[in-house]
């Protein structure tokens, strides 16, 4: 029988050791990091600059109408503002990286104080908004995209493109009339820490993390149908069925591992969102956050308040920024990444 | 759904222009006997808490939610389309410096910036405008290099150089008209995002003094009043909502009819 | 064993794409599926792993393993078999395999799953299951990703992890197709190879009748949906008994292929449900006469199963 198929010589099959793949690992994760550190200064500085560029002399606006040319002088230098620009710079950079991002030029509490007592109620809603984002928008994603062309799948789509259209404050608005106006089941506005225990915190923090997501859950739902719809069309899901592997197996071990990548870059992209609605939400809610913090440095046109909680919100963002890319790059292997 | 869009935008445009004259009543007049007044012939929309009339205010304030949000497009448009060709076009130092520019300026949050740059340069619309521009930049930086590097590969501006047009010329003729297109769709969209950042803004009270009338301003006076008219906020967020779905309709229409041709 | 028996499979709800199948396959027994493109066996061997593309449907027949019937198993019934019972593999390796996880862990997935092997213990056994393919450097490949791996290389790993919960049959559908001459007959020696020491049944379909030839005890040629000649490879190709089977010998890299002229069989295969209620093949026919347009019922003729009306009267060559 095997004389029926007359075999050619076999070609030489050199093929070449493909290179270590540690050596490469090693290389993503030191352009995870890198990268944001040189984005880091160029933030930095610009975020300084603006500082710079203020075109009342805060000496003068503090110690108001009375003050002698003489005691503006002494003020500025009180405060460093009479050295070049450059050195300013440095040592404001080497200040904040150890903690220290001056004081206010009102209050003369240090800025590091008022930040890091604001910090954490966003730290805590943004946290409680992206897991919300996540369980919603997964969620849906994954539903719409199990059941395509379904009324689910339909209206998951309308929805997800509503959101997208409403001001970011609408949704925190209309959350409050539902269910504190009409339904009166929780509390309109006012905070306490997740300190004072898990249920009294989600109280008031429910409604605000949800007027902070749904934007988010919206964007990931869309992304992660259409990758997904695409990744269930492929062989391999196929080749998963084929090998017996279960239904929930075949989608959250296969399919869902090769979806997940554009629904994670829409979170990366979200987080800088989610602290600029942090602003209004934190207004809606009246809740004592960063923004609110924010919002009162920029009334009273206190410098290095305001330099200081923007540097926080950019430092925020970058590292959650990273902290997605280290995650792609742990979900799909190096070379198949663009 | 085309038509509808373009209608609507034109109503707004309208209401833009004329802005004040159209208006009802005196949006800055109060009365307060009409305080929280609920719909009538008189004040279809309803009154504020100082007995204003809801619509007056909400088409006088169209004038500066509108110019304000084109206001940053331009900003954005101005800083994003130069640099983003410039980044192809003048060596990799050039492109290495404004990439990273970029990147910094993504991690800046929209409304985080604005009310920083507002506090340092002074409470105004225009300064506020400036700061949303300015994150604008890097959308425009991005959708002008993505059209531009496909064409430094094309053949025909290859040749266009060979034959020994200037580098202005080339730019001019052949990268203008298959930029452009691209960069007006991305317009469209920055406009209604534009739209959405201007009412956040307003709404916070950043940009506008108090009385003067803006759509997120009509938003934040009902804030207070929630108990007693917990419908009065849909009249000014459907307004803002579907002004910016007009303009995401146009902006994938036009850009179906890019992939058309 | 294995047991089709008069199946129907529907394309787009009505089409019938799979008419009147019948196969058995018994332990360790080989049984190739020839066919021009379209012509049904590869639908047939989707039916029996219960993965039919979408719009595809089982209309009619049963499909029977041991004494499980497939063809009404709900997906757990079906995630038993599967993997356990049948293993499968496809033309194309890579695109079967996930391509964001190392082989390693893909095998491992099964051997935990369907052997019930602990975790520890997997490493060892890939590694070893990877080399008992034939792969030469297992604990290596182990650790890579499918995109770093090359078409044979794939198609052992691939085959590996069909074999790995140690099946009774395994459907290799076009397995070989995309690989050199000469990782083909790696791959054909492979599956003989596995079918001699563990006793595998093999369903092996191809548009080639060279390979079935490599590996097949048995034949079975489909033509527009149906099976038209089954029957021992051997006997087959020396004296094919239905005009089609001839013809397909006439094309296939049988014999010495340097030598062989490019020949093609003139005219197409009709679409899927444009054949009456006749022969399908009379069209494209050499030696049809006026009675082919009736119906034709399977005939036994010597130890083959034909659908032909003049299987009894002509004289065909074979290779």
């Amino acid at each position: 029988m095997t004389a029926l198929l007359q075999r050619p010589p076999a070609p030489a099959r050199a093929r070449p050791a493909p290179p270590g793949r540690a050596r490469r690992r090693r290389h993503g994760w030191l352009g995870a990091v890198a990268t944001p550190v040189v984005v880091f200064l160029f933030s930095s500085l610009l975020t300084f600059s603006l500082g710079a560029l203020s075109p009342s002399n805060p000496a003068a606006a503090v110690l108001g109408e009375t003050a002698t040319p003489a005691d503006i002088a002494r003020m500025n230098h009180e405060f460093g503002l009479d050295r070049p620009f450059l050195v300013q710079y440095a040592d404001w950079l080497g200040g904040a990286l150890t903690g220290d991002l001056g004081r206010s030029y009102f209050t003369t509490i240090p800025v590091a104080d008022s930040i890091f007592a604001a910090l954490p109620v966003d730290l805590a809603l943004a946290g409680l908004a992206i897991l919300l984002a996540v369980l919603l928008g997964g969620a849906a994603g994954i539903a719409a995209a199990l059941r395509r062309g379904s009324r689910l799948d339909r209206a998951v789509t309308v929805v997800a493109s509503a959101l997208g259209t409403l001001p970011p404050f609408a949704i925190g608005i209309g959350l409050v009339v539902v269910f504190s106006v009409l339904l009166k089941l929780l509390p309109a506005g006012g905070y306490i820490g997740p300190q004072h225990g898990l249920l009294p915190w989600l109280r008031f923090a429910i409604l605000p993390a949800l007027a902070l997501s749904l934007d988010i859950a919206a964007s990931i739902a869309r992304q992660l149908r259409t990758s997904l719809v695409a990744q269930l069309g492929e062989n391999y899901v196929t080749g998963a069925v084929v090998r017996g592997l279960g239904a929930r197996r075949v989608l959250f071990g296969h399919a869902l591992r090769n979806a997940v990548g554009p629904a994670l870059t829409v979170l990366g992209v979200a987080v800088p969102t989610v602290l600029g609605g942090a602003v209004v939400t934190e207004k809606i809610f009246n809740l004592p956050g960063l923004a609110q913090l924010a919002l009162q440095a920029s009334a009273q046109h206190d410098v290095p308040l305001i330099q200081g909680t923007l540097l926080v919100a950019v430092t925020v963002v970058l590292l959650c920024n990273t902290l997605v890319n280290l995650a792609l790059s742990r979900v799909t292997p190096q070379g198949r990444r663009p | 759904m085309r038509r509808l869009a373009l209608a609507g935008l034109l109503l707004v445009a309208v209401l833009a222009v004329a802005g004040g004259l159209l208006a009802p009543h005196d949006p800055l007049h109060q009365d307060p006997d009409l305080a929280l007044h609920a719909p009538t012939w008189a004040h279809p929309f309803g009154t504020d808490y100082l007995g204003r009339d809801v619509l007056s205010r909400l088409v006088a304030g169209t004038g500066a939610t509108v110019v304000a949000a084109i206001e940053s497009v331009g900003v954005g448009l101005l800083l994003g389309v130069a640099p983003g060709l410039a980044s192809l076009w003048l060596g990799r130092g050039v492109e290495w410096v404004l990439l990273r520019a970029v990147d910094a300026l993504m991690t800046l949050p929209f409304i985080v910036f604005a009310v920083a740059v507002t506090g340092i340069l002074g409470n105004g619309l225009t300064q506020a405008m400036l700061a949303i521009g300015v994150l604008f930049a890097p959308l425009f930086f991005r959708v002008t290099r993505a059209a531009g590097l496909a064409l430094t590969r094309a053949q025909y501006v290859e040749a266009a150089e060979l034959f020994g047009a200037s580098r202005a010329r080339v730019l001019r003729t052949h990268v203008w008209g298959k930029v452009l297109p691209t960069v007006a769709v991305t317009a469209a969209q920055a406009t209604g995002g534009a739209l959405l950042a201007v009412s956040s803004l307003t709404f916070l009270g950043i940009g506008v003094q108090p009385p003067a009338p803006t759509w997120g301003g009509v938003l934040a006076s009902d804030l207070g009043f929630l108990a007693q008219q917990p419908w009065a906020p849909i009249i000014p967020a459907a307004l803002i909502a579907l002004t910016v779905a007009a303009l995401n309709t146009l902006a994938d229409d036009r850009g179906a009819l890019r992939a058309a041709r | 064993m294995l047991r089709v028996d008069d199946l129907r499979v529907t394309v787009g709800g009505d089409l019938e794409a799979v008419r009147e199948v019948s196969l058995t396959l018994g332990p360790g027994e080989a049984l190739g599926l020839v066919g021009e493109s379209g012509s049904g066996k590869t639908l047939t061997c989707r039916a029996v792993l219960g993965v039919l593309p979408p719009g595809a449907a089982v209309a009619g027949g049963r499909v029977t393993l041991g004494e499980v019937e497939l063809t009404s198993l709900d997906r757990k019934g079906w995630d038993r078999v599967r993997g356990g019972r049948i293993g499968a593999v496809f033309q194309d390796p890579a695109s079967y395999l996930n391509p964001s996880l190392t082989v390693g862990r893909q095998l491992a997935e099964q051997l935990r799953l369907k052997r019930g092997l602990p975790r520890k213990a997997t490493r060892a056994a890939a590694v070893d299951l990877l080399a008992a393919m034939g792969i030469r450097r297992p604990e290596a490949v182990h650790d890579q990703y499918p995109h770093e791996l090359s078409g044979g290389m794939l198609q052992r790993a691939l085959i590996a992890i069909a074999v790995a919960g140690e099946p009774e049959l395994l459907v290799a559908d076009e397995a070989t197709t995309a690989l050199d001459p000469a990782v083909q007959a790696e791959v054909l020696e492979l599956l003989g190879d596995l079918r001699a020491r563990r006793g595998l049944a093999l369903l092996l379909v191809s548009h080639d009748l060279a390979v079935v030839a490599e590996v097949c005890d048995r034949v079975a040629v489909f033509y527009a949906g149906q099976i038209v000649e089954q029957g021992p490879t051997a006997s087959v190709i020396a004296n094919p008994r239905h005009p089609y089977t001839a013809a397909l010998l006439r094309v296939a890299s049988l014999g010495d292929w340097r030598r062989r002229e490019l020949e093609v069989i003139p005219g197409r295969p009709p679409s899927v449900g444009a054949s009456g209620p006749g022969c399908a093949f009379a069209e494209r026919c050499a030696h049809a006469a006026e009675g082919c347009a009736a119906p034709v019922p399977l005939s036994i003729v010597d130890d083959r199963v034909v659908r032909c009306h003049r299987a009894g009267e002509l004289a065909l060559a074979g290779a």
